[in-house]
């Protein structure tokens, strides 16, 4: 350009963003802060990243500021009761725990059939906010944790959309996933349960592996091995990751992606990771016990066999040779191989694959044998309905972002799309796993947007930027570049490419509306306090399970025991303090199965089974009066199967009335006799619920109970909550004189 | 058939022959780091197969001492291994680590290992 | 100054003047005895005189007199009740069916006696105890070959009968002759178990009304007849239901009996003798057992342990003293057994004692954890039940307490330091070679 010399060369149009290095701090004024592209971004990304943790963290606060701060719903009342343990006796008092409270009278050794890393989590940053002198309340820690570590995993998303894709990519990531609902289900403030702290260790510790495996150091693998430690003590889902490795390693080497970087991070991680998981008491031996962990070992050996036959054909040149070699190594291997997993199948050392993880694999193993796993309500197939409320968009966007990944198949590809599509298997078998696959899901669609956002912007700026540049010196090579981007981009011009780039943005922002309205309605109940529109539009609030279990803390003996359906067993141990007979730790079949057939059975019967087991007070739920669907009526042929599992005396068909499952005049005789009924409808046939309905009419049903003069021998009503909703029976002493 | 299969045993014993032959020449050729690193895996693995045996012999009673004592030595196999595969010159992949990092992580992994072996011993 | 000690001993003295019942001394102190007439107290005197020598205090009072009352404020005015009111169709006062059950039930005695004129009412608290009159009121026992010689030829309603019970604590150590008297039958009831027959009618008895003929075969026949019942309900308390009134009376406590076929005539019936030792059995002077001082411990401690562990060694004891009348004696037996029971026991040892009241046992607690609890069930006829139970939980060992330096496992832990040393070694070779 021509010009005095004196005078700075004219400042470039805005299409040019490349700055001299020379006037960087030459202004002082916001206006002259000129950054390199690099810091730019820097600023850009980290702003960005900051924004994402603080959206994660405070988009699941619904709960705490419409309610209060509380726990939510049953086992994360487990989990509090436990942590609060830990806090006040230690480490070893909590390793070593037997609670006399629950299971009465066979006790549980908590110490040894926990996931600890949860409850050390939460003490942990207890213990540290206390020692920086902040007093809070390990119930606040406890409620916290989860969108804490949600706001941690969106950070590690970033990271691993970073090694997958680009920054870009990562970026996208971490915003999508501090907003699915599939993750903010299990992670909002209140749910204080091991997903909230183990999707963060699950992102971590594939993070961490496929790291290892792209720079094959060994302090990847270390590191992967410490997460994934880190995840075995958190939750019992680990046994997805310690099948999904092998399952990738096997992948890599049947594409002929074998390498000594792989060798590296599977082996450093399988092997201190085993030895670390089998630090934890309720894990144990099972990772060369166990059926479900045979496959890493299995491709364990793979790997040696491979290094082997690797290291022999280095040092052998002459390729005959080696063919033989191959034969010979390769036949062994296999036999032996197949000679070991059968011999220890068959004479029962490898245990077979239990029945929660079988019912994975064949979904209906569980309804037929195991009718606990089938009652629960999380462990049911999920509808398409599900699948659209969790993902939204990231449902289209997954396959698209499939797509992207095979066209750039690396090693990192491979592994989020195998990751990606056996979570998304196991997610369509139970609604529970849809949160394990939330994070690959979020990461290939991150990988979708991100590369079609890329594309399309790319498309704008290069079309601006050949109208610029027709007189630059530079002229040649960004021709040439643009030109081969054009032939790669698709031949559309400027304005659709805008149109499409506003479309795309028109989706991101409807996601994010759909997201926030999923966890603001759906996903913020604490379940332990019911709210309702009245009949006005205010707001009704139902807090009966809390007064019932203060009444039970207040008004028994200490130590009293409690008899109730397994899923209030943790919440009246946690708030009520009192002994329970069964909880939702559903460890002895047997025992739950007693409880359901004594709330089957007549009432003498009944009492004998309670008398057998020393219950004080019965605890029911009932929803008659407020219309509350899941009581116990509604869940009681739940009580009868699981009970008729164990002791044929009692037989569902005796509660069914051609199938159908009635309370009303219709109903069968056994049904409107037995225990439950009783205690759930004393005294309800002389309420009036409804207006224009006669009394006893069951708003949870919509029907006119059947038996409405019930009459208690053996108990008696010691309380019932202001809605009904709880209902506390005491049990009497055997009759003075008879 | 009965032919071909003496040949084919015959020449497979003249393989295997060949076979190891040339696997030992080529083997001295190796560095003498490489050397001392196969040395100590085959302490490792010679030791696993004495805990082996014995546990065939008497029981896994203490299975955690069982696990812990074999785990212990195919740990230190396999990092050894892996040191050996990060310090050798032939490794393409490697040719960018120095070799000081790989000492330093393995001997991390070593203390790792060796720490949770202490505390399943017992 | 002089003033306020005065008042202070006096306070003191207070307690002493308060001789009712309590645990302490569990022999009745204050009884209200009910009569359908005042003919009663002076017809059966020497039973009352018996009582009140003692150390009873008795208070007559009507049946239905309208100051009836058994207790004021919520408390008990009254140890026992005796109610020679048969014909009694409604108490007055305060009283009714509802009181007295509910007297009885807060551990309080009491003796009913029924005669011919029964009431409905009084029928009624005799089932509610656990016995059932003959539904006919007219109906007596008639017994054709164990009845009483008496002068009316052919009235065979009197009966002798020395079907007792064996117990000495119910009924002493004598023997008791015949006892005779007019009977009202009646039988237990079959579910309940914690009643008792005293006197049966002999196989041959039945019961009928006696002036009319027999239309169709009775329904109370043989030994299922009792004559005279006690119950002990699950608290204690002690309900004697005799099925005559005229049993307690001077008159038949004073004639002989001859029993038919029998040539030996007795001076004095037994009535007596019975009735004295079943009234001391009644109001707790005998057969009255309290267990107090139930201690565990691990072998070698003397404090009690909140939890157990498994295989542990530990004692138990426990100390078991027998109402004499006037004092707490030991009570001696060799079958007092306890049991470590959850859901069915695990350990059952009979208890070994020092013939001071103190019984003790050691055991060891089974390999199985959980909570137990130590369980002393006691029932011997005519002993008052002593059903203990301690809540104990028994914990799985510590993670360190686990057998540790096993010899058999010292292979492992020379492995596992020697791959340490040679660790340790590789290293410095591998470092300092060239």
């Amino acid at each position: 350009m021509g010009g005095s010399p004196n005078q700075p060369s004219p400042t470039p149009s805005a299409a040019n963003v490349s700055i001299k290095p020379d006037t960087l701090f030459s202004g002082f004024s916001l206006k002259n802060l000129k950054l390199k592209t690099k810091q730019q971004e820097l600023l850009i990304r980290v702003s960005i990243l900051c924004l994402v943790y603080v959206l994660a963290f405070i988009t699941r606060l619904f709960s705490v500021l419409r309610y209060e701060s509380m726990i939510h719903e049953f086992d994360p009342y487990f989990n509090y009761r436990t942590t609060l343990f830990l806090t006040e006796k230690g480490f070893y008092e909590f390793w070593n725990w037997f609670d006399s409270e629950s299971w009465y009278p066979l006790g549980r050794i908590i110490g040894g059939t926990l996931y600890p890393g949860l409850m050390v989590t939460a003490s942990l940053i207890y213990w540290t906010l206390r020692f920086l002198r902040f007093a809070v309340h390990i119930r606040e820690v406890c409620v916290l944790t989860a969108p804490f570590f949600a706001s941690n995993t969106t950070i590690v998303a970033y990271f691993f959309g970073k090694e997958i894709w680009d920054s870009g990519a990562g970026l996208v990531a971490a915003a999508l996933i501090a907003i699915c609902p599939g993750y903010i289900s299990r992670s909002v403030a209140g749910s204080y349960d091991n997903e909230g702290v183990a999707i963060f260790a699950l992102l971590l510790t594939f993070y961490l592996f496929v790291k290892a495996v792209k720079t094959g150091s060994l302090s990847w693998g270390l590191a992967s091995a410490l997460g994934y430690f880190y995840m075995v003590s958190a939750w019992g889902g680990y046994v997805f990751i310690i099948n999904l490795i092998p399952l990738y390693v096997l992948v890599l080497l049947i594409t002929g992606r074998y390498s000594m970087r792989l060798y590296v991070a599977y082996n450093s991680m399988y092997v201190l990771g085993s030895l670390l998981a089998m630090q934890i008491q309720f894990v144990g031996f099972q990772h060369v016990q166990s059926g479900e962990h045979m496959a890493a070992m299995g491709v364990f050996f793979l790997m040696q066999v491979f290094y082997f036959l690797g290291w022999v054909k280095h040092l052998l040149s002459d390729s005959k040779l080696f063919q033989v070699f191959l034969r010979f190594t390769v036949t062994c291997s296999i036999g032996l191989g197949a000679l070991a997993l059968v011999g220890g199948m068959a004479s029962g050392y490898i245990s077979p694959w239990t029945g929660r993880f079988y019912s994975l694999l064949d979904p209906t193993y569980a309804k037929d044998f195991i009718p606990i796993i089938a009652s629960v309500s999380e462990h049911q197939p999920t509808a398409w309905s599900s699948f659209m409320f969790d993902f939204h968009i990231l449902l289209i966007l997954f396959p698209a972002g499939l797509y992207f990944c095979f066209k750039k198949l690396s090693d990192t590809t491979i592994f989020i799309v195998m990751y990606g599509l056996t979570s998304m298997y196991f997610a369509s078998v139970m609604v529970r796993l849809i949160l394990v696959a939330t994070p690959a899901v979020c990461l290939i669609s991150a990988v979708a947007v991100s590369a079609t956002i890329k594309n399309l912007t790319l498309l704008i700026r290069t079309k601006s930027k050949t109208q610029q540049t027709g007189s630059s010196k530079a002229t040649g090579s960004t021709k040439a570049s643009s030109k081969t981007s054009l032939d790669q981009s698709p031949p559309f011009g400027r304005n659709v490419a805008a149109a499409l780039l506003l479309g795309a943005f028109y989706l991101l922002s409807k996601y994010v509306t759909h997201c926030t309205w999923v966890t603001s309605e759906a996903y913020s109940s604490p379940s332990i306090v019911l709210a309702a529109r009245g009949a006005h539009g205010g707001r009704v609030i139902f807090d009966d399970y809390r007064e019932a279990y203060f009444w039970l803390r207040q008004n028994t003996p200490p130590d009293a025991k409690v008899m109730s359906w397994w899923d209030y067993g943790y919440q009246i141990t946690a708030m009520g303090n009192r002994t329970v007979i069964v909880d939702n730790n559903t460890w002895n079949n047997t025992h739950i199965a007693t409880v359901g057939r004594a709330m089957s059975s007549y009432e003498d019967e009944a009492y004998e089974i309670m008398r057998s087991l020393d219950v004080d007070y019965v605890l029911v739920v009932f929803g008659g009066v407020t219309g509350y669907s899941s009581d116990d009526i509604n869940k009681f042929l739940w009580m009868v199967r699981i009970g008729g599992g164990v002791f044929p005396v009692i037989k569902e068909p005796d509660y069914l009335v051609n199938g159908e499952y009635r309370v009303d005049k219709g109903a069968a005789p056994k049904m409107l006799n037995c225990l439950m009924y009783k205690l759930s409808y004393y005294r309800f046939g002389e309420l009036t619920t409804e207006y224009g309905k006669p009394p006893g009419y069951d708003r949870a049903r919509g029907v006119e109970i059947g038996n409405k003069d019930v009459k208690l021998e053996h108990l008696e009503e010691a309380f019932t909550t202001s809605n009904w909703i709880v209902r506390i029976y005491k049990v009497k002493p055997p009759s003075n004189r008879l | 058939m009965a032919k071909s299969t003496t040949t084919t045993t015959s020449t497979t014993a003249k393989d295997v022959q060949a076979l190891f032959q040339t696997l030992r020449s080529s083997y001295a050729a190796t560095p003498t780091n490489l050397k001392i690193i196969d040395l100590y895996v085959v302490f490792a693995i010679f030791t696993a197969l004495i805990q082996v045996v014995y546990m065939a012999f008497v029981g896994s009673f203490p299975f955690n001492s069982f696990l812990s004592g074999v785990l212990s030595c195919v740990g230190t196999a396999v990092l050894a291994v892996c040191l050996r595969i990060q310090v050798n010159k032939e490794n393409k992949e490697f040719k960018d680590l120095a070799p000081e990092r790989a000492f330093a992580d393995f001997v991390l992994c070593n203390l790792v290992l060796h720490l949770v072996i202490m505390n399943f011993l017992g | 100054m002089a003033k306020l000690s005065i008042f202070l001993t006096f306070i003191s003295l207070l307690p002493l003047l308060c001789y009712s019942f309590s645990p302490e001394n569990p022999t009745d102190r204050k009884i209200l005895v009910l009569l359908d007439n005042a003919a009663i107290k002076s017809s059966h005197s020497i039973f009352f005189k018996s009582l009140q020598t003692r150390g009873f205090k008795l208070d007559f009072k009507l049946a239905d007199d309208p100051n009836l009352t058994l207790q004021r404020y919520g408390r008990y005015l009254y140890d026992a009740l005796i109610l020679f009111s048969p014909s009694t169709k409604r108490f007055g006062g305060s009283l009714d069916f509802a009181a007295i059950l509910e007297f009885v039930d807060s551990g309080h005695d009491l003796i009913v006696a029924a005669d011919a004129s029964a009431s409905d009412l009084i029928r009624n608290i005799a089932t509610e105890c656990g016995v059932d009159f003959d539904e006919d009121s007219a109906a007596r026992v008639i017994d054709h070959t164990s009845y009483a010689v008496s002068e009316t030829e052919g009235d065979h309603t009197v009966i002798a009968a020395d079907d007792f019970i064996q117990s000495n604590a119910i009924l002493g150590n004598k023997k008791i002759e015949a006892s005779s008297s007019l009977w009202i039958g009646h039988t237990l009831n079959a579910a309940n178990n914690l009643v008792l027959k005293v006197l049966s009618a002999s196989p041959s008895a039945y019961s009928a009304n006696p002036e009319i003929k027999l239309s169709s075969p009775p329904s109370l026949t043989g030994s299922a007849i009792s004559l005279v019942s006690v119950a002990q309900a699950r608290n204690n308390a002690r309900i004697l239901i005799s099925g005559s009134l005229d049993l307690f009376s001077n008159r038949l406590f004073r004639s002989g009996v001859q029993k038919a076929g029998r040539s030996t005539k007795h001076e004095k019936s037994g009535n007596e003798q019975f009735v004295t030792e079943l009234s001391k059995w009644v109001f707790h002077e005998r057969g009255h057992l309290k267990a107090v001082n139930v201690r565990h411990h691990k072998v070698g401690e003397t404090t009690e342990p909140a939890i157990y562990r498994i295989n542990d060694n530990l004692e138990y004891s426990i100390e078991i003293y027998e109402w004499s009348g006037v004092s707490w004696e030991p009570y001696v037996a060799d079958d007092v057994q306890v049991q470590f029971y959850m859901m069915s026991p695990y350990v059952l040892k009979t208890l070994s004692t020092d013939k001071k009241g103190l019984y003790s046992t050691s055991f060891r607690v089974p390999d199985v954890y959980g909570v137990f609890q130590f369980k002393v069930e006691y029932q011997r006829l005519g002993y008052t039940t002593l059903s203990l139970s301690n809540q104990i939980p028994v914990r799985p060992f510590r993670h360190n307490e686990y057998e540790r330096f096993l010899p058999a496992a010292f292979p492992y832990y020379g492995a596992s330091f020697s791959t340490m040393a040679g660790f340790f070694v590789f290293t410095i070779v591998y470092l300092y070679n060239k």
